[in-house]
This record gives structure tokens, C-alpha cells and sequence, in this order.
């Protein structure tokens, strides 16, 4: 009565099939991050040193470290987040906890996504055109910090409009029947309980920011510059143009070099995105209701 | 004892909820017809019927937090202390503090038992400072009313969400009373607890008559006849009969009521 049958062993079979089939695809996914990895390790970690970090390209950018190219890159980044957290939360916000359903807020909606879409040469040339040119900022950290901040914006009120819809509407139901504003029951509830899925949100869109070229490259990023940045209206290096520059422009580059550029950009990376899931699964833990 | 000291000091309305010709449009679907309620000051009054029959839609409309739905259309009235909540010079902020709503699902703030009462106390006395002292008052006299005091009163800066369900219901009520409310409403306030929860939420709500009006909607007519004074019977929309409440489970007038009390329908 309960023997298996021809059909079972049959489904059976092709069950397996496709889970072998399903495990290999992920397995696939992993083989290029593991390779890239295990060749910039292999080809550029030899160079890696605290000289490396902190002292000037020299000889032409054949030698030397990375110094005003790491500083730079974190100047942008920074400069970056300043102008896009504050614009993005708070339109997040907005959409979230105050705006209706209308065709209004599906525009917005819409240029949103459209917005996530646009190639990053055209907010490249935009940055040009209106930071640049328009405003007058010239190629500068600002400029630079501007176009990636519109860039990143999507991410960032996507990011944020998902750690704010994660907070039960109970809470918002219980502040509102107590007679709480709008805006008392978003201080003091939702964005208390928000605010570790959008720093997660935001520590993401730094781990990107950094890595960005194009839209850097017309609007900011130099190509050598023998000076560290002063402030928001110079020129500086960038971390991602300058693995651009060493690895294809420059000739008589030792080959460690622009692998020891790359590991140091994506250990960046990493860290941040780490720095991002600890403190998810930290606040997370900490989370109870 | 305290309901007799309030009637000394000013008049007080002999009904807390009066409503009239209330009729209300869900976009073009009509939920409720003509009620006429007169509900008394300072007494326990359930609201029974089937699903669908517009006791939540009435109680919603008590503390209007139906239109925020944006489709919902209103006429008549609701005199609650013989104002109407409808005028257009009633502040809703005043509306939410003098009407307190607990519901089906017990939903306490995720912060601490003692936050979660002074929440309410917060957002209206913005202004006033209070000492500590005040506030541990206002902490004790709210949950001693609810009986829940002893339970919690070492653990207060636990978080309300993390306490039992019973509990988190009594919290939600307890929240409700420093900002004094002269009408509560209740949706079905026992229906997400065990029955060990809904006897005590029940002597609770008992414990509460004469200082607070109290408006419950409940699906179990055994508690509809042990813990209300008097009780509204709804059908289609409609108000059926209004009595005290063993009348109506003894002697019914109308023959609907009659058929839903015993099991006929509902």
C-alpha cells in the first residue's frame, strides 16, 4: 500500500535533476567573486603596506602609494552622503508617511525609478553640464560629490522607504488614535524603529559611491595631482580613476601596482558592506515585538 | 466615587455619545442607516451583531478615525458630551485625547511599559513640564487602575511588547487613561486573548464603569451579557434595540434579536 511506485521514482528523479541543476547555477555565481578575489590577493597583495596607503604616487605613478587617491575618495564619498542621506530620507518620509495615493506621488514615484535607470556617463555629462558649468562649482569635490549623490538618491529613498514600511501600522494606528500628529508619532516611533535599516540603506550606497568612475571622472576626479585636497572646490584623485589611470594610461607600470589599487578599493568595499551587516544583525537582535 | 465628585463640580451630560440621523457611505456602499443612539454617561454599553451589521463602523466613526480611510462619506451627527465631533471647529487632536480607542490586537508601543503610559501624557502636556515624581504617579495610578501594577511594577522599563497579550492589553487601556478620556472605545478588545485573558480584561472593564463611558463591540454575546449595562442590537446596518442588557437577553422586543441571540444567525 505504501510501496513507492514507477511515477514516484520518476518524479523523484526529475526532482533531483533540478535541484542539481539550481545548485550548480549558485555555485556558478560564486566562482568570479572568488576568483577575482583570490588574483588580486595573488597579484597585488604583495604591495600592500602602510607606505602604500599613506605616501605619493611617485616616478610618474610607477611607484609610490595611493595616498591622495584614498584621501580623495573618501572626501567625495563624504561629501556625497551629506548631500544625499538628508534629501533622501526626508523625501522617503514624505512618500511613506504623509503622501497618499495619487497620481502625484506616482510621478514621483516613476522619476524614481527612471532615475535608478539612467546610465551613470549621462549623470556623468549631467553633473557636467549643471554642477560643473551652470552653478559654476568647476570640477571639483562638490561637483564630483553632487553627481553621485543624485546618482545614489533611488537607492537611498528605496532603501529608507523599505526600513519605514518594515514598521508595523499598529504603532502608527496606536500613536494617531492617541492624538498624536503625524509628525510626533514619526519621531518618536517610526523612525526610532527605522533608523537601523536606513543607516544599513546608507552604509550600502557609501559601499558603492566608492567605487564610481564615470561620473567622477568629468565632474571632479583628476588624474595626478601632486596636492591634497583643501576643501570642497579642488580637484583631487579618486581611488576608481586612478586604477583606471595606472592600469590603461600610464606606461612602465609594475603589473602589483594596479592589482594593489583594485585590492585595496574592494577591501573598501567589503568592509563597509560588513560594517553594514554586523550592525543589521546587531540592531536586529536587538529589535523585539 | 470619583464619577459623583466629577457630577458635583460640573453638570455633567446625562448621555456621553448621542448620535443622530447618522448615515455613512463607503464610497457607494451604505453602512449605516439612520442610527439614533443615545449612549449614558459613565456606563458599559456593548454593541452586538453579525459581521458586517456596522458596530465597528459605528464605534470607528465615534472617534472619527474612519475618514482617514479618505472614501468614507458621513451625515447627521455625534454629540459626544453634546458637541459634535463633526463640526468644523472640532480639533481632531482633541477628539483622539477625549476618546480613547483600544482594539482587537493589543498593539503597545515598542518602548517601555513606563513610556508607553506617558506617551499619551507627552503629546498633550507638551508645555508643562513634569517632575519625575509626577510622572512615576501618573505610571502607578494608570496601571493600579488596570490591575496590572503589581504584576509590573518591578519591571517598568521593560518593553510593552514583550509582556503576555493579556497584559499588553491592559497596558493599551492603562496608556489611555493619563490624558483623562471621558469615552473609551473598545473593538473587540478580548478576542485575541485566551479566556483566562478575557475574564481578567473583562473584570478590568468592569472595574472601570461609572468613570469612563465605555463603547464595546464584541462578537461573544456571553460577554456582551456579563460585562455591559446596556446593549445595542445591529442588523444591516441598523439599529434594532437599545435596552439594558438583561432585557434585551431576556426579554427581546424584536423578533431579529430575538433569532441572533439565540444562535439563529450571526
Amino acid at each position: 500500500m505504501f510501496a513507492e511506485s514507477a511515477l514516484n521514482i520518476r518524479n523523484k528523479r526529475v526532482q533531483n535533476l533540478f535541484r542539481i541543476l539550481f545548485l550548480m547555477m549558485t555555485v556558478l555565481l560564486i566562482i568570479p567573486v572568488v576568483i577575482i578575489l583570490a588574483t588580486l590577493v595573488a597579484k597585488g597583495g604583495s604591495i600592500i603596506s602602510i607606505d602604500f596607503l599613506f605616501t605619493d604616487p611617485t616616478n610618474g605613478m610607477t611607484a609610490g602609494g595611493i595616498f591622495p587617491a584614498l584621501l580623495g575618495t573618501v572626501w567625495i564619498v563624504a561629501v556625497a552622503l551629506l548631500a544625499s542621506v538628508p534629501l533622501g530620507v526626508a523625501a522617503a518620509i514624505y512618500l511613506n508617511e504623509y503622501a497618499g495615493d495619487n497620481w502625484f506621488t506616482r510621478i514621483i514615484q516613476l522619476a524614481i525609478i527612471n532615475l535608478a535607470g539612467v546610465p551613470s556617463i549621462v549623470h556623468a555629462l549631467f553633473g557636467v553640464g549643471a554642477f560643473v558649468i551652470f552653478f559654476g562649482f568647476g570640477t571639483s569635490i562638490l561637483a564630483a560629490s553632487l553627481t553621485l549623490a543624485i546618482m545614489t538618491l533611488p537607492v537611498v529613498i528605496v532603501s529608507t522607504r523599505e526600513s519605514l514600511r518594515a514598521v508595523p501600522q499598529a504603532f502608527r494606528e496606536a500613536c494617531w488614535n492617541m492624538g498624536a500628529t503625524r509628525w510626533q508619532t514619526i519621531r518618536r516611533v517610526v523612525l526610532p524603529n527605522a533608523v537601523s535599516g536606513i543607516l544599513t540603506g546608507v552604509i550600502l550606497e557609501v559601499s558603492r559611491t566608492t567605487g564610481e568612475t564615470a561620473p567622477i571622472m568629468f565632474t571632479g576626479a583628476a588624474f595626478f595631482l601632486p596636492f591634497l585636497p583643501q576643501g570642497v572646490f579642488d580637484q583631487t584623485m579618486a581611488l576608481s580613476l586612478h586604477l583606471f589611470v595606472v592600469a590603461t594610461q600610464v606606461p612602465g607600470v609594475p603589473d602589483n601596482l594596479p592589482f594593489g589599487v583594485a585590492l585595496v578599493l574592494i577591501a573598501m568595499v567589503l568592509l563597509m558592506n560588513s560594517i553594514s551587516i554586523a550592525f543589521r544583525m546587531y540592531l536586529r537582535g536587538k529589535k523585539k515585538w | 466615587m470619583n464619577a459623583t465628585a466629577k457630577a458635583m463640580s460640573e453638570p455633567v451630560a446625562e448621555y456621553a455619545i448621542r448620535t443622530s440621523k447618522l448615515n455613512l457611505w463607503y464610497g457607494t456602499f451604505q453602512a449605516l442607516f439612520d442610527v439614533d443612539l443615545n449612549i449614558c454617561n459613565g456606563m458599559i454599553t456593548s454593541l452586538i451583531g453579525p459581521s458586517g451589521c456596522g458596530k465597528s463602523t459605528l464605534l470607528r466613526s465615534v472617534n472619527r478615525i474612519n475618514e482617514r480611510l479618505g472614501y468614507v462619506r458621513i451625515e447627521g451627527n455625534i454629540d459626544v458630551m453634546d458637541k459634535n465631533i463633526y463640526d468644523p471647529d472640532v480639533e481632531l487632536v482633541q477628539v483622539r485625547k477625549q476618546i480613547g480607542m483600544v482594539f482587537q490586537r493589543p498593539n503597545p508601543l515598542p518602548i517601555s511599559i513606563r513610556d508607553n503610559i506617558l506617551f499619551g501624557h507627552r503629546i498633550h502636556n507638551k508645555d508643562l513640564k513634569s517632575s519625575k515624581s509626577d510622572q512615576n504617579e501618573i505610571v502607578e495610578s494608570a496601571l493600579k487602575q488596570v490591575l496590572l501594577w503589581d504584576k509590573v511594577k518591578d519591571r517598568l522599563n521593560q518593553k510593552g511588547t514583550e509582556l503576555s497579550l493579556e497584559e499588553q492589553q491592559k497596558l493599551c487601556i492603562a496608556r489611555l487613561l493619563p490624558v483623562k478620556p471621558s469615552v473609551l472605545l473598545m473593538d473587540e478588545p478580548c478576542s485575541a486573548l485566551d479566556p483566562k485573558g478575557t475574564a481578567a480584561v473583562e473584570e478590568l472593564i468592569w472595574e472601570l464603569r461609572g468613570e469612563y463611558t465605555i463603547l464595546i463591540v464584541t462578537h461573544n454575546m456571553a460577554q456582551a451579557r456579563r460585562a455591559s449595562e446596556e446593549c445595542i442590537f445591529m442588523l444591516m446596518g441598523k439599529v434594532v434595540e437599545h435596552q439594558a442588557t438583561e432585557d434585551l437577553f431576556v426579554t427581546p422586543e424584536q423578533k431579529e434579536t430575538a433569532d441572533y441571540i439565540e444562535g439563529r444567525y450571526g
